[in-house]
């Protein structure tokens, strides 16, 4: 028997990553900030993994640049922006989760369609 | 939040994380934590499942910093010497309790008692006509005598065999689990 949970749990894991670096194309954010974007779409983190020890590894990886900088009244804050792999990596993960959805969606739409529950 | 941010500072502190890299994540952990909570939110939803577990948070923040090896990796190496050592263990007192007698053997010297030999006085001297005594010195005697109790060579054995497999067991346990 599946554990929803769990599996919400592992099909976000494979892709938080992507998630990430998509949420800082728009611009520079730190930690929180991101979050917060991430819930602005709908993705809530709830339930899940921290995303620091993900951004330190993008970081560690090279994947995304830091820097320091005053934010809005507070204290100054580590703003994470994307660097040229890690939007390589983006758009190739992009491409992978993209095929892998339609791939997906094609088998468990039929059974949908079909109406078996 | 403080609390959450101690606990997290004092993880590192046990780890071994640098301070001025630790004062950087508690310094980016409490103004998230600080925002948040101006604003409502729960410390769930800047941590996710992070919230429930400071150490372990600590731990995998560090361990993606690369400042710190990640418990799972450390793990096999540990577990593997630990292993080791305990197998060892194990095949020492097992050794012990096949070598070691079972019973203590006790030794006992019958006492020097002499002997009375009668010999004819012709063998001794050829006119003697009463026979002559000799005392000949008694020939020592020993007698092996099982004792009651146990060497103190397999009692050491049998600890060091019964460690050796709690280890083992103990070992196995702390690696399995998740």
């Amino acid at each position: 028997m599946a554990v929803d949970g769990g599996r919400r749990t592992q099909l976000l894991r494979g892709v938080l990553d992507l998630c990430l670096l998509a949420v800082i194309q728009e611009g520079p954010a730190y930690g929180y900030e991101m979050t917060k974007r991430l819930r602005a779409r709908g993705l809530s983190i709830v339930g899940e993994g921290s995303i620091y020890p993900l951004l330190a590894r993008l970081e560690r990886e090279g994947l995304v640049e830091t820097y320091r900088a005053e934010s809005n009244g507070g204290p100054p804050r580590k703003y994470y922006r994307a660097s040229a792999q890690g939007e390589a990596v983006l758009a190739a993960g992009l491409a992978e989760w993209r095929a892998a959805r339609d791939a997906v969606d094609a088998v468990l739409g039929v059974v949908e369609a079909e109406g078996v529950a | 939040v403080n609390e959450f941010v101690e606990k997290c500072r004092r993880e590192w502190k046990r780890l071994g994380v640098p301070d001025p890299v630790a004062d950087e994540m508690a310094g980016d952990l409490a103004a998230d934590l600080d925002e948040a909570a101006a604003e409502g939110a729960s410390p769930e939803e800047v941590l996710g499942t992070g919230a429930n577990d400071a150490r372990s948070f600590a731990a995998s923040w560090a361990a993606e910093r690369g400042v710190v090896e990640l418990r799972s990796r450390r793990r096999p190496r540990r577990a593997l010497a630990a292993l080791a050592v305990s197998a060892a263990l194990a095949i020492v007192g097992l050794v012990l309790l096949v070598a070691a007698p079972s019973r203590t053997a006790r030794m006992a010297v019958s006492a020097p008692l002499p002997r009375v030999v009668f010999l004819p006085g012709r063998l001794v001297r050829p006119r003697a006509v009463l026979p002559r005594i000799w005392f000949v010195p008694a020939r020592r005697e020993q007698a092996i005598a099982p004792g009651d109790g146990r060497a103190p060579l397999w009692w050491a054995g049998l600890g060091v065999l019964v460690v050796g497999i709690a280890g083992v067991g103990a070992t196995a346990l702390v690696s399995l689990r998740p």
